[in-house]
């Protein structure tokens, strides 16, 4: 087990350090939002994959964290505080936030729940897309500063690696948590409200208490991507907060597999990668992005890391049809 | 507010509330059949929208051809939509699963539009017209546009004879009955395929025949769908599950919009969003719902 | 002795359907409590009151003399009322562990970061050794819990609520489904709960064998009401009793 370990993260690293040598330019650029969208898609995990919640809110705490960011650093608000301070208040400030959000919502359960996520989405993207005080309005927020890590100024244009690395051992923490909360009692909690919350309760789970505290990690997680995302691209607008995304959201987590850490990442790549890979067919991509999702649906409903869990069970029920073969034979031969 | 303005404002909103309503009835009647939430009614809608305008604009057929072709297209449309997105599903375990089918419907749906139609949007001549432009109907003072009327009729009545059907007629509560207990419905005979088949093509006609009224008063586009929503809104605040409050719930919601762009034209989508989280906190059952009970 | 958990007039309607009438009983710590009565006579919808599921119309509930009544099921759980299901309920896409895990969460509650910090441990080792050792069946830790046969599932589930450690068990149909090795493993489990852990079971069970076998005391209830009490001999020859059951088209 210790040793498995070992190797996997000698894999990350490895894969860290080779990446920004074969990628450059905007290639580079979509990796790095694309993995950034996965820390958001990991709170998703979270919600949806440990605990059954369909929530549709993660792209709207993205937003609050992108708009938190870009006012708090440019002084739209009067004051100015320093890049790192914002990318570290946003989780906190927003973890928060989502905490009472959720207790409000979290009142509902199932479908109803799920409605409220809908409403709070349009509520905020109207906001977003109108009230020019705060959010800009239509033409959205420019200018804002890049992250200034201690001393070190990341060079503005996305594509550089040191915005790469920063962000991918960004994901790579953000996924260590995610691992932790799922051996945890609150995974198991989660885990319990999903396949049965009557018998959850019965085995003295708060699940309503549960619940928020998924929702408010899935509301830090969406906002400090939302952070990063703001830092990285340097504007924000409210279309990329609107309902389509936060769809596009949910298809990244449950693409990979919704309850997959390695998945999750994979899922994430795919989403925002293949559009770019294949511009030339521009038009068709799309539909066969959708064709692709309802084919994912019927043949491997739990995405693409389901693929691996099949092959190791079957590898599994191979290796028990094997030892009974054994058996059998020992037991003729004596 | 004069009374004039009133009067427009209103059966302007009623005409946006019956659209609401028909998507939302169409929702419910999925719920009930196949318990699956359909994120692609919108596009399905916006669907029926690009086919009336191919079969009006693109081949010129007169309205009493136009209405039958058109029917047949929907009702295509909705086999392939269930034979591709919930037959296949339908022994899915995890519940996201068929939603996220219907996610990935709607961006087929759209992407096709724009593939078959093209990206501009193409616009509709509505049904009445006076010298070229839309025509309006004076009722008293208060002039009304045609189409708008005309949505609220043609719209109340295809809902009611649904209503009829699936309400009254022995057939349609047959229907339902199989759909909720198939194993059952085997035993009586009634092939749960046939009876969930209807379903799906009753709701597309109903669906697609508003994307047909609305396409007039908005152009057609392949960003119709995102209208699904307020659809969403007035099925929880009439009572999840509930035909009649779904319809009082979606009115409520034109209403609603129409009225809150006198004042906020820009916030419309919050004061309607707004009211649907006050309801789901207030009165979570809907207007017309019963209080939900946990069940062991 | 002071009784583990007392009913007092309990009564609940479903619509105009009486599942509850004025059900008054205590149990005792350290002994196993037979509930039976014909099919839909309310004996689960007694469990789901006393374990916090439904409230009760009227009528109230004490553990340990303190009323609960009011407080909420998950509470209820964490104070002592440890129960089973009639179909095992477990988390179905995890393995073994964590499924015993979250018996022992319940006795366990540091917090919901438990387990979040240090390795995947298996502190309760021993019990569950000694609880296995009863039930007489061994597994793979890393196997879905869908790999073992329905009736090994039960047993499990009866080991989970015992590392809970609960003052009261609510243990509901445990010999339905299960071959006649397993029932007398589960029966084994059960008067080890009692007789060692002083636990008060609460059973249901339409094995009358089972019932006349470990029951020390029986509560018989028909259309929500009790309609007889006693130890094993009384109730066998209670003439309301024998009524119901031969009375009804259900002999147990």
């Amino acid at each position: 087990m210790k040793f498995k370990n070992l190797i996997g993260a000698g894999l990350i690293c490895a894969i860290i350090l080779i990446v920004p040598q074969f990628l450059h330019g905007y290639p580079m650029t979509v990796v790095n939002v694309a993995l950034l969208f996965a820390i958001t898609s990991y709170g998703i995990s979270v919600m949806l994959g440990m605990g059954g919640q369909l929530s549709f809110a993660a792209v709207t705490f993205m937003g609050l964290g992108a708009y938190f960011v870009a006012n708090t650093t440019t002084g739209r608000l009067g004051i100015t505080i320093p890049t790192m301070l914002a990318l570290v208040l946003t989780p906190i400030v927003f973890a928060g936030v989502a905490f009472l959000v959720g207790l409000v919502l979290l009142k509902l359960k199932g479908t109803y729940f799920t409605f409220a996520t809908i409403a709070l989405v349009q509520v905020a993207f109207t906001f977003f897309n109108n009230y020019s005080p705060l959010f800009g309005g239509p033409d959205g927020i420019s200018g804002i500063p890049t992250l200034t890590f201690f001393d070190h100024s990341f060079r503005s244009s996305g594509s550089s690696n040191e915005w790469f690395y920063f962000i991918s051992i960004s994901v790579v923490l953000v996924a260590i948590v995610v691992e932790r909360i799922r051996r945890s009692q609150l995974g198991r909690a989660l885990a319990s409200i999903r396949d049965n919350e009557t018998a959850a309760l019965t085995f003295g789970i708060n699940t309503y208490l549960t619940k928020v505290i998924a929702f408010s990690i899935a509301g830090a997680f969406a906002s400090f991507s939302g952070a990063l995302w703001v830092m990285h691209g340097r504007f924000v607008g409210a279309d990329m907060f609107n309902f389509l995304n936060a769809a596009q959201f949910i298809i990244m987590a449950m693409l990979g597999g919704v309850n997959s850490t390695v998945g999750i990442v994979i899922g994430a790549l795919l989403v925002t990668g293949l559009p770019e890979l294949f511009r030339a067919f521009q038009g068709y991509m799309q539909l066969f992005w959708g064709v692709a999702i309802i084919a994912l649906m019927v043949f491997m409903p739990t995405g693409l890391a389901g693929i691996k869990d099949m092959i190791v069970e079957k590898i599994r029920k191979y290796k028990v049809c094997a030892s009974r073969r054994e058996g059998d034979a020992d037991a003729t031969d004596s | 507010m004069s009374f004039t303005l009133f009067g427009t404002l209103f059966i302007n909103g009623l005409s946006m509330g019956v659209i609401y309503a028909m998507m939302a009835m169409g929702l419910i009647l999925l719920i009930r059949a196949v318990g699956i939430l359909n994120f692609a009614q919108g596009e399905l809608f916006m669907f029926g929208a690009y086919i009336s305008a191919a079969l009006v604009l693109d081949f010129h057929l007169p309205l009493p051809i136009m209405i039958p072709a058109a029917m047949v297209c929907f009702a295509v449309v909705g086999l392939v939509f269930m034979f591709t997105i919930y037959w296949p599903l339908r022994k899915a375990s995890y519940a996201a699963t068929t939603i996220i089918a219907t996610m990935g419907a709607a961006i087929v749906l759209r992407e096709l539009a724009v593939l078959i139609w093209g990206p501009l949007p193409r616009s509709m001549p509505p049904l009445v017209v006076d010298e070229g432009r839309p025509a309006i109907l004076h009722l008293g003072d208060v002039p009304l546009q045609w189409q708008n009327v005309l949505i609220i009729v043609i719209g109340v009545l295809l809902m009611y004879l649904i209503y009829l059907l699936f309400e009254k007629l022995y057939v349609g509560k047959m229907m339902q009955a199989a759909c909720q207990n198939s194993y059952a419905a085997n035993l009586l005979g009634v092939p749960t395929i046939l009876t969930i088949a209807a379903t799906y093509v009753i709701v597309s006609i109903l669906v697609s025949v508003g994307g047909y009224l609305v396409a007039p008063i908005f152009m057609v586009r392949n960003t119709l769908g995102v209208l699904q929503l307020r659809a969403f809104a007035g099925v929880v605040i009439g009572g999840f599950g509930n035909i009649k409050g779904a319809i009082i719930g979606s009115l409520i919601v034109g209403l609603i919009e129409v009225f809150s762009t006198l004042h906020f034209s820009a916030y419309r989508d919050v004061t309607v969003f707004l009211t649907l989280i006050l309801f789901l906190l207030l009165r979570p059952q809907g207007l017309f719902g019963e209080k939900i009970k946990d069940k062991a | 002795m002071q009784p583990i958990l007392r009913l007092e007039g309990i009564c609940k309607q479903f619509g105009g359907v009486t599942a509850a009438k004025d059900i008054t009983f205590s149990m005792t710590p350290g002994q196993v409590h037979g509930l039976i009565g014909p099919n839909g006579a309310g004996k689960s919808t007694l469990m789901n009151i006393i374990s916090g599921i439904y409230e009760p119309d009227w009528g109230s509930i004490y553990l340990n003399e303190q009323e609960i009544t009011k407080i909420p099921a998950y509470t209820r759980a964490r104070m002592g009322i440890g129960r089973t299901f009639q179909t095992p309920r477990f988390l179905q896409r995890s393995n073994i562990r964590d499924n015993l895990l979250i018996g022992t969460d319940l006795a366990d509650q540091t917090g919901f970061l438990k387990g979040f910090f240090g390795k995947k441990g298996r502190p309760f080792d021993d019990e569950l050794a000694e609880l296995m050792e009863v039930a007489k069946f061994t597994f793979d830790w890393n196997d879905n819990v869908n790999s073992l046969p329905f009736g090994k599932r039960k047993l499990l589930e009866i080991v989970r609520s015992m590392l809970g450690h609960p003052k009261v068990m609510l243990v509901d149909e445990p010999a339905a489904g299960l071959n006649n090795k397993e029932i007398e493993h589960a029966m084994d489990l059960l008067n080890l709960a009692a007789q060692k852990r002083g636990i008060g079971v609460l059973l249901i069970e339409h094995s009358m064998d089972m019932i006349m076998d470990i029951c020390s005391d029986i509560v018989v209830i028909n259309f929500g009401q009790v309609i007889g009490m006693g130890g094993p001999k009384e109730i066998s020859q209670n003439k309301a009793v024998i009524d119901a059951y031969l009375g009804g088209d259900d002999l147990a």
